[in-house]
C-alpha cells in the first residue's frame, strides 16, 4: 500500500477481473428476491461472503447480519485493491476510495451528536478508505465535535471542518459540517489529475458523478419546495451546472428537466426524465441515474483494458452488488412482494 | 526504450568497427528479440501472478501464457543459422 514505484495495473486488474466474476447476476438476484432475511444470509455464506457471515453470525443476526457482513466485505475487498496498487495507479483508486473516509467522519460526527453508543457506531462504519484502525479507533474515542476535528488535525478535513463549526455553533443542526466534508472530499477528488487518455477517462466519469449529483439534488430540492438555499448543496468540478444555474434550476422542476435533456447527457438520462414526467417518481429517476453510471463505468473498462479504468469499473460494480443485497434484505424485512423489491434494484 | 536501443544499434552499425561482422549484428539481433521478449513477459508474468493469487487453476495457463513472447527470441535464432 503505497504510492511509491511504477503503477502495476496488470497484476490488480487480473486480480479484479477474476473477483467480478463471483458477483451476483440476474439469476441470484432472482433467487434471492425469493427469499427470507435468514436465507440470504445462508445463501450469502455459501458465496464470496462466507468469511464475514461467519465472523459476525454469533454477533448478529437477520438483516443487521446481512448490513454488517456486506460493510465489512466491501471494505475488506476495497482496502485489498489498495494494498495490491502501487506508484500512481495506488493514487488513482484511493481518490475514489477516500469517499468512505468522508463517510466514516460523517457517521461519527453523527453518533457524537445524537449520543449513540461507541459500538453501534463502530458497526456503522466502513473501512475501506484511507483511515488507518488507529486514527478511527481515536475518532471513536472523541466524545465531542471539536474532539473529532482535533483527531482529523492533519487531514484534508480539518480546515474546512473548523470553518463550519462556528456555524454549526451558532445553528445547531449538522447540515455545515457533513458539508463540509463532502466538499472537501469532492474538491480533492478532481485536482492534479494526471494528463494521459485513460486518466481523461476516469475523469470524465468522475465529473459525470458530481453531475449526476448536483442533478438528483436539485431534483430533490426542487420537487420538495422546501425553503433551502440549492447553492448550499452544489458540489464543485461538475460540468452542468454552476452555483448560480443550479440555484435558478432548483426554483422550478419543469425547466430542470428540460435542461438536463439538452445537456450532453440527455442521450443516457433520456428515458429516466420522461419516466420522471409520466410516472412522477424520484426514486425510478434516481435509479436510472445510478443504471446510467454503472454502464459508463462497465464501458469506461472495457475502452482501455490496461489501465486505472477496469479496477474502477469493478468498484463500482461491487458497491452496486452490496446496495442492491441491502434492498433485498430491507425489503424482504419491510414485507414487500418480491416483484416490488425488483423494481429497487439496479442491475445491468 | 525500443527506440533508444534502436538508435545505439545503428550508431554501432554505422560508425563501422566489429558489429559490421555479420555475425555479431546477429547475436544483437537475438539479444534485442529478448528484451523485447523480456518486457512483454513482464506484463503477462504480473497479470498471472494476479490471477493465480485468486484461483490456483490457472497456474498452468498461467504459465504458457508467460513464456509465449519467449517465441519471438526462438524466431530470432533462425537468424543466426541464416547468417552463420
Amino acid at each position: 500500500m503505497s504510492a511509491a514505484g511504477s503503477p502495476n495495473p496488470e497484476y490488480v486488474i487480473a486480480r479484479v477481473r477474476a473477483r467480478r466474476g463471483s458477483l451476483f447476476g440476474d439469476e441470484e438476484y432472482r433467487k434471492l428476491t425469493r427469499m427470507g432475511p435468514a436465507e440470504i444470509a445462508r445463501f450469502m455464506e455459501e458465496s464470496s461472503y462466507d468469511a464475514e457471515i461467519n465472523a459476525l453470525g454469533s454477533r448478529h443476526g437477520g438483516v443487521d447480519l446481512i448490513e454488517y457482513a456486506l460493510n465489512r466485505n466491501l471494505a475488506e475487498q476495497f482496502d485489498a485493491i489498495l494494498d495490491w496498487s502501487e506508484g500512481s495507479l495506488y493514487d488513482l483508486i484511493a481518490r475514489y476510495l477516500r469517499k468512505f473516509d468522508a463517510w466514516n467522519v460523517k457517521t461519527v460526527i453523527r453518533g457524537v451528536y445524537t449520543d449513540a453508543e461507541q459500538s453501534a457506531v463502530e458497526t456503522d462504519l466502513i473501512r475501506a478508505g484511507e483511515f488507518d484502525d488507529r486514527r478511527i479507533r481515536r475518532l471513536l474515542e472523541a466524545d465531542s465535535i471539536d474532539g473529532v476535528i482535533e483527531v482529523l488535525e492533519d487531514t484534508v478535513y480539518e480546515e474546512p471542518l473548523r470553518g463550519a463549526y462556528a456555524e454549526f455553533e451558532e445553528t445547531g443542526v449538522l447540515v455545515p459540517l457533513e458539508n463540509a466534508v463532502d466538499r472537501a472530499f469532492y474538491e480533492r477528488l478532481l485536482s492534479g489529475l494526471g494528463g494521459d487518455e485513460p486518466t481523461r477517462q476516469y475523469e470524465s466519469f468522475l465529473v459525470a458523478e458530481v453531475d449526476f449529483r448536483n442533478a438528483t439534488n436539485a431534483l430533490r430540492l426542487a420537487r420538495s419546495g422546501a425553503e433551502i438555499d440549492p447553492a448550499a448543496y452544489f458540489i464543485e468540478g461538475g460540468d452542468l451546472f454552476t452555483r448560480s444555474s443550479l440555484a435558478r434550476l432548483a426554483q422550478n422542476v419543469d425547466e430542470l428537466v428540460e435542461y438536463i435533456g439538452d445537456s450532453q447527457y440527455g442521450e443516457e438520462l433520456g428515458p429516466a426524465l420522461r419516466e420522471l414526467a409520466e410516472a412522477d417518481s424520484l426514486i425510478a429517476f434516481e435509479h436510472a441515474i445510478d443504471a446510467a453510471l454503472l454502464a459508463y463505468g462497465d464501458r469506461l473498462g472495457t475502452i482501455y483494458p490496461v489501465s486505472v479504468t477496469p479496477i474502477i469499473s469493478y468498484i463500482l460494480a461491487k458497491e452496486r452488488e452490496t446496495e442492491n443485497i441491502r434492498a433485498i434484505a430491507r425489503g424482504k424485512e419491510a414485507g414487500l412482494s418480491p416483484d416490488e423489491i425488483e423494481s429497487e434494484l439496479v442491475i445491468t | 526504450m525500443f527506440e533508444a536501443t534502436n538508435e545505439l544499434g545503428n550508431l554501432v552499425l554505422s560508425t563501422g568497427g566489429t558489429l559490421t561482422d555479420p555475425n555479431a549484428a546477429a547475436a544483437l539481433a537475438v539479444g534485442l528479440a529478448a528484451l523485447g521478449a523480456g518486457y512483454a513477459e513482464r506484463g503477462i508474468g504480473s497479470a498471472a501472478v494476479g490471477a493465480m493469487a485468486e484461483d490456483d487453476d490457472l497456474f498452468v495457463n498461467g504459465l504458457i501464457l508467460t513464456v509465449l513472447p519467449e517465441t519471438i527470441v526462438i524466431l530470432a535464432l533462425v537468424v543466426v543459422f541464416i547468417v552463420g
